[in-house]
């Protein structure tokens, strides 16, 4: 069983777009992995004209709220840079436990890159800090700009979305078949360290 | 062998049996996402959406169809009546159809249903419509229009080239597991696809949009369609699902979909996300002496829609001057819906700003087209209460970009833009319920409830106010577009355009009213909204002030008792015994600041302080004093002194 990996497209995010992005990306990805019985959950986006689903879990929505916060932390301590965060779906494989180690081992068959770029207009007053809970609006000099900014992340963020279905679609093989009463495929979202620039995403 | 071999019948059964479900399921997601509720009208088909799925997985039942393919779903009846309809073979492919539907202006909305096309395609080719809803031919609704949106192919392609049944095929890819497990996926991704394609944005807008719309989406189910031509087909963009290979084939989705949606309206009925409101205007109660700029009323055609809502509500940021405002009162968060192009349908006339009646009066005058659902004399337009509340500059451009960000683009008005400089984004939804709704909030607001204001403030003054009572609900809005309709065709230089003004015109229409007023100067005189303001203004203004006159006006009655039994008894007074109390209570002040204390508390309010006698008497005075100087100074210049007017006047023509 091979590893896929899926590099999705970089999209370019203000701080308090964020959490409306990642959510939509991470739990549509999730939907398609949780092959268990789902009532799916429509989500429509607030800043976007966009719906997406949730595979209706209260744990993965957790999970994945709490992760978001993680890396909004993390982005206001490591400003306008390229980040990553990698959604990874793993089998548990458990190791023959020896006397000496009995970690359980994961096996890897899928990885998700969202690549992000947060960047931070500049703003007409100086405001040092961004809560990650404010959904405002950073001053822009001017609104038409914001506007035409916001739609092309909506593009984007389409076209993000149309990327995974296409991926679940292209990619089949490789998912292990589905156990009895498991909802979806155990997975880790991880906050890599910042990328460097040569890092190449597409 | 026999095992082997009965499991392989058993296998194949099941994949049958796999892909029958395939198509059920398809099916239903599909229309779940396209098929609008028919019978919930007014009901924010949002919370039918919401309500089941948001429901957790472990909650509620689980039906037995939903357990296929591990994708529990809304109820679809639409689904359901489509698959008894189309019942096929598994190597029919079904093709789903998409329609946009789009009615003509004159359509009746009283027997009107969105249709429902649900043709039954038999092996002998023959078609039973089935029209659900009523008939549109006997609405005497032409010119219906239908273009097809989408069209969704769901087939199981069969290898015809070897044997299903032969075990060479049943390799670990096209185990019956794997074929399910990869439906799954695929049915994973079309689920969501269907909430990405152009299409969805026009269900959600008819499910949360409470109002009927210009258009509606029906569907088709069948297994033989004709092809797109080439021409047609160009217009589409393609979208494939990777197939499930099965062992006898492969199970394959397609869809061809209308990547822009340019006739369509599809704009949701709030705004997107929250927006300032920037020069917010509030309503004319709120601020009754603020002049609103008026429209240019240049266009001489019906189907421009400058009118729509250039009121103070008009969105015109691209002019520089007026603020454009969003108009606060409207009684439903889709009355934005109530919108430009319904009113260039109906053949509005630009309409001049301030006032709401000389709107409404001017309309109704100007379009007999209306009569057949304005019924109502005092109707007063959607449009001028009921503007868009879409807010301009922010919210407008965002829906602007929202047709060029999408692959697909919602325009909404292109129509609207090439007549004129309003955003693209307007809506173009007939809101006939919309409307009434405004109707009855605009006309209350300016009549019935001040009437009923000025009624409960003197209950004790029954008698007094029983003349008003008479024709309360009815003669304020007619006086309105009456006057009001004088006030407007005389550029506003007429003499004080109050809804209760003493006017031959429109007194003689009121039964009892024309001699009750006309004897009692001063009985009339309570109503002037006017009375405390110097300056002429427009009606709403007006009636703004009698509002707020009203308002601050202190309470009358300081025993609730004894002055309902006073006025109770005091209804079936006669006029003249009115008149003999009113006269006295007028000739008492005039000249004199107090009048006698024990004529105004034996008289007719025995119950109230002399205070309160004195404070009304004053009022009386002073309203009838301006009232005087009003009819003086209306013959005198047309022009205003408000400063706020600044080009409108300039369009007044």
């Amino acid at each position: 069983m091979n590893c896929e990996v899926c590099q999705l497209k970089e999209l370019e995010v203000e701080h308090f777009e964020i959490r409306e992005v990642l959510r939509c990306i991470l739990h549509t990805i999730v939907f398609h992995r949780a092959l268990g019985l789902v009532r799916p959950k429509d989500i429509d986006l607030e800043l976007f004209e966009i719906t997406y689903v949730q595979c209706g879990d209260v744990e993965v929505e957790k999970k994945i709220d709490d992760k978001i916060e993680q890396f909004i932390s993390w982005v206001e301590k490591h400003p306008n840079k390229k980040s990553q965060i990698c959604l990874s779906f793993y089998e548990v494989k458990n190791k023959q436990p020896s006397w000496f180690t009995n970690k359980i081992e994961r096996l890897y068959w899928e990885q998700w890159y969202v690549n992000l770029n947060v960047i931070q207009l500049p703003k007409v007053h100086s405001s040092k800090s961004h809560h990650s809970k404010v959904v405002v609006d950073p001053g822009e000099s001017t609104s038409e700009e914001r506007s035409i900014r916001r739609a092309t992340l909506e593009a984007s963020l389409r076209d993000v979305l149309f990327q995974i279905i296409k991926f679940v679609n292209e990619k089949k093989d490789h998912v292990p078949p589905i156990s009895e009463n498991v909802m979806y495929f155990p997975y880790e979202i991880t906050i890599p360290r910042s990328v460097p620039s040569a890092f190449a995403s597409f | 062998m026999a095992s082997s071999h009965s499991n392989i019948h058993s296998e194949a059964a099941k994949m049958e049996q796999i892909i029958t479900e395939f198509y059920t399921k398809s099916l239903h997601i599909i229309l779940e996402s396209r098929s609008p509720y028919m019978s919930s009208r007014n009901f924010s088909g949002e919370q039918i959406l919401s309500s089941p799925s948001s429901s957790s997985s472990s909650s509620s039942s689980v039906r037995p169809r939903d357990k296929w393919f591990n994708l529990a779903l809304r109820e679809c009846p639409a689904a359901l009546e489509n698959l008894d309809f189309w019942r096929q073979s598994n190597l029919e492919p079904m093709v789903i159809d998409v329609i946009l539907v789009q009615r003509p202006v004159n359509w009746d909305t009283v027997n009107f249903s969105p249709q429902r096309d649900i043709v039954k395609n038999l092996s002998s080719k023959e078609r039973y419509p089935f029209c659900w809803g009523s008939d549109q031919e006997e609405i005497g609704c032409e010119g219906k229009s239908e273009k097809i949106v989408e069209r969704w192919v769901v087939q199981y392609e069969s290898r015809k080239v070897r044997d299903c049944s032969s075990g060479s095929r049943r390799s670990s890819n096209n185990t019956l597991s794997n074929v399910y497990k990869k439906s799954i996926l695929l049915l994973r991704s079309l689920y969501a696809t269907v909430r990405l394609l152009p299409a969805y944005k026009i269900f959600r807008d008819l499910n949360s949009s409470g109002q009927i719309c210009m258009f509606s989406l029906a569907h088709r189910v069948s297994s033989f369609v004709e092809p797109f031509t080439r021409k047609e087909e160009a217009e589409f963009q393609r979208f494939g699902f990777t197939p499930v290979d099965t062992s006898c084939g492969r199970l394959c989705i397609s869809v061809l979909y209308r990547s822009s949606l340019s006739d369509v309206n599809s704009e949701p009925s709030t705004p997107m996300s929250p927006q300032v409101i920037p020069d917010y205007v509030g309503s004319p109660l709120a601020d009754p002496l603020k002049r609103l700029p008026s429209l240019p009323i240049s266009h001489g055609s019906p189907s421009s829609l400058p009118f729509s809502r250039r009121h103070s509500w008009s969105y015109d940021h691209l002019k520089a001057s007026p603020p454009s405002v969003s108009f606060s009162p409207s009684p439903t968060h889709s009355e934005p819906h109530v919108s430009i192009s319904n009113l260039s349908s109906r053949h509005y006339p630009p309409m001049s700003l301030p006032p709401h009646p000389p709107e409404t009066s001017l309309i109704h005058k100007k379009n007999t087209s209306f009569d057949e659902y304005c019924p109502s004399p005092n109707f007063t337009p959607s449009a001028s209460p009921s503007p868009p509340i879409y807010i301009p500059g922010g919210h407008l451009k965002q829906g602007l970009l929202r047709s060029e960000s999408a692959p697909f683009s919602t325009p909404a008005a292109k129509l609207l833009s090439s007549r004129q400089n309003l955003s693209p984004s307007s809506p173009i939804k007939i809101t006939r319920s919309g409307t009434s709704k405004i109707e009855k909030n605009m006309g209350p607001i300016h009549s019935g409830t001040t009437m009923e204001k000025l009624l409960s403030l003197g209950k004790d003054d029954s008698r007094r106010y029983s003349g008003v009572k008479l024709s309360s609900n009815n003669s304020p809005q007619v006086s309105f577009s009456r006057s009001s309709s004088r006030s407007f065709q005389d550029d506003f230089d007429d003499e004080f355009p109050c809804p209760f003004d003493v006017e031959d015109v429109d007194m003689t229409d009121r039964g009892s009213r024309p001699e009750s007023f006309d004897q009692k100067g001063l009985l009339s005189e309570p109503l002037e909204p006017g009375g405390f303001f110097p300056i002429k203004k427009s009606q709403d203004a007006a009636v703004g002030a009698l509002v707020c006159m009203l308002k601050k006006a202190p309470p009358l009655r300081q025993d609730l008792s004894s002055t309902t039994n006073l006025s109770e008894a005091s209804r079936p007074e006669s006029w003249s015994n009115s008149v003999q109390e009113t006269s006295r209570i007028s000739k008492a002040p005039s000249g004199q600041n107090a009048p006698s204390p024990s004529v105004a508390s034996s008289g007719l309010l025995p119950l109230k302080t002399t205070a309160d006698a004195l404070e009304e008497l004053r009022s009386y005075k002073e309203m009838k004093n301006l009232l005087l100087s009003q009819g003086a100074r209306s013959h005198a210049s047309a022009d205003y002194p408000s400063p706020a007017e600044t080009s409108s006047r300039d369009s007044n023509g």
